[in-house]
């Protein structure tokens, strides 16, 4: 069947990709041209998918992971890119000292009220990060920008709505998440304030604002693209990772673990990690659930939107890796800590 | 990553989007219908990008070769790894989650429901397997009483205990977060998994009905393979394609 063979031949083009970009790297540095290194991958590649076939693309595992893997990507993209858009438009079109102004001038007093500032972002957190990146790069302090960062997906009103819907008996769900969430997020800015280097993040190499020679216009569709791409393939490092999860991790052993209050927080909280659901469906996710206290599930709505394998990725490229590594570890604990002591009292 | 490369890129993730999405149902199998305007708007959005790029970039790019190494002309080599799903998308699209995925996961809690309407009087009467499920688990009016009913979904293997499941695989916002409702289906041979099926039959009694204990079960009468609906990943009565 040649048409088929057509058909499954383009995949290994794309399938190797990753192999692709390390061969152009080790090549590049024996001064070969690019594209005599791309064309050494793309063989490379074919002969791979010669040897070994395209059966195994199908096996009902891969493919799973394939689907997966994909559906993360396609469901985040419009958000990344809102996101993307958003962050151009604040390097470009926004005098630098709006945000400083509107802000507390005081840091300890700015970083709440950018916490709060996040309910104005609807979306998930793929559309945070970059965000949260274009107000640094505008002279927002770092540690307001990080409230921002963690509030922005778990109190909009998008994603509370959705978790009414999905708790209709326990309104209190709606507002423990809400006041961990704002809790997490300012504990996190402070904690910045206080122990949080600068040094950790990446040196903001990149174009900052409006320069001259060129148009505002054309600054911000760079930017756009680069941001962009830049994130996307973070994105898809992430998912792929989430994906690995998903399919390997089946749901019937969650109820293992559901009987200890204490492990069932901590398990859900890593779930949220692993699962790196949007923000929008967690909710619904937590709801089935069933076995769980409801304290561990307000963890996993707690962590969720604030540290999972996808967001790990996109910070690490965002940021830099010495900063995801500390601040995501930071986030957790002190998430399952807010969860636990507001789940308490309010639930 | 060069410029060729980087508009190379938009498009083809661009026309990836709006082909799962504007010119074909595809994007179904991965999220949620409502999510088929913001799939088409960043497909729009990207091969605009992508061809803005093509056509003014030109003139920048002899400019920057000759003045400064460093601009906005490279992206960064992560970006590479965004070919995977731009190409999955055009050429080789991942099937829909299916029987794999069913028997991996356990099935859906349903919802505490206290009041439900009275069954329609046709025969037979159409319902989801949720609806099934809660009227069997629940309904202290036993309204499923020797009703026959008709379910659709596709086959998943069942394991131990005899007969096979029909299931019905539920996303809340993408395949990520998918979840699973089964109920057991006795009394016929064992279909090939995944494929489609409308089937008609009756209660299978065990446990007491309208009670925790019943099992969602049915004894089928018949089997009647069905296209896959266009709304596979609900779980409403199914919409056929036209």
């Amino acid at each position: 069947m040649p048409k088929t063979d057509d058909l499954v031949g383009v995949p290994g083009v794309e399938a190797q990709g990753g192999v692709a970009v390390a061969g152009v790297g080790a090549l590049r540095r024996r001064r070969l041209s690019r594209p005599v290194a791309a064309a050494f991958a793309l063989g490379a590649a074919a002969v791979v998918l010669t040897v070994t076939g395209v059966q195994w693309l199908d096996e009902p595992a891969v493919a799973a992971w394939r689907t997966v893997c994909l559906a993360i990507t396609v469901q985040a993209l419009p958000f990344l890119l809102l996101g993307t858009v958003l962050s151009g438009a604040i390097n470009a079109f926004v005098p630098a000292d709006l945000f400083t102004r509107a802000l507390p001038r005081h840091p300890v007093l700015a970083v709440p009220v950018a916490g709060v500032a996040g309910a104005v972002l609807p979306g998930c957190e793929c559309a945070s990060v970059p965000v949260a990146h274009s107000l640094i790069r505008r002279g927002v302090t770092p540690a307001a920008a990080f409230a921002f960062l963690l509030s922005a997906p778990a109190i909009n009103p998008v994603v509370l709505t959705a978790t009414a819907v999905a708790f209709p008996n326990s309104p209190a769900m709606v507002a423990a998440r809400l006041l961990a969430s704002l809790a997490t997020a300012a504990v996190m800015g402070w904690l910045w304030l206080w122990l949080g280097k600068d040094e950790w993040l990446r040196a903001g190499v990149r174009h900052t604002g409006h320069r001259h020679g060129h148009s505002r216009w054309s600054e911000f569709r760079l930017g756009f693209q680069h941001d962009f791409l830049h994130a996307g393939g973070f994105l898809v490092l992430g998912a792929m990772a989430a994906a690995t999860f998903n399919v390997m991790v089946p749901r019937s052993v969650l109820d293992t673990f559901s009987g200890s209050p204490w492990l069932s927080v901590l398990f859900l909280a890593a779930l949220a990690v692993l699962l790196a659901v949007c923000s929008e469906a967690d909710a619904f996710v937590a709801a089935s659930l069933t076995g769980f206290s409801p304290t561990a599930r307000l963890a996993f709505l707690v962590v969720g939107p604030m540290v999972d394998l996808k967001l790990i990725a996109l910070q690490a490229g965002t940021f830099g890796r010495a900063f995801a590594w500390r601040f995501s570890g930071a986030t957790t604990v002190v998430a399952v800590l807010s969860s636990v002591l507001i789940g308490g009292a309010l639930l | 990553m060069k410029r060729h490369a980087q508009v190379l890129l938009l498009v083809l993730t661009g026309v990836g989007l709006l082909h799962i999405a504007l010119f074909t149902d595809l994007y179904l199998r991965y999220v949620k219908e409502g999510l088929r305007p913001l799939l088409i708007a960043s497909g729009v959005l990207l091969t605009l990008l992508g061809l803005a790029a093509a056509v003014l970039d030109r003139r920048a790019d002899a400019h920057a070769r000759h003045t400064h190494g460093h601009d906005h002309a490279t992206a960064p080599r992560v970006a590479w790894l965004l070919f995977l799903p731009a190409l999955s998308l055009l050429v080789y699209a991942p099937p829909a989650l299916g029987a794999y995925t069913a028997a991996h996961s356990g099935t859906k809690a349903v919802r505490q429901q206290k009041r439900f309407d009275p069954l329609p009087a046709t025969s037979p009467v159409p319902l989801t397997l949720t609806d099934f499920t809660t009227r069997v688990q629940q309904d202290r009016t036993l309204s499923v009483r020797n009703r026959t009913v008709q379910l659709t979904g596709f086959a998943s293997p069942a394991g131990q205990g005899g007969g096979w499941y029909l299931t019905r695989i539920i996303f809340t916002c993408c395949a990520a977060d998918s979840q699973t409702v089964k109920v057991r289906v006795y009394g016929t041979e064992v279909p090939a998994p995944n494929t489609w099926l409308r089937v008609t039959g009756t209660w299978h009694a065990r446990g007491t009905l309208g009670t925790r204990s019943a099992e969602a079960a049915l004894d089928a009468r018949a089997l009647r393979p069905m296209a896959q609906p266009v709304n596979a990943f609900t779980d409403d009565l199914p919409l056929t394609p036209s």
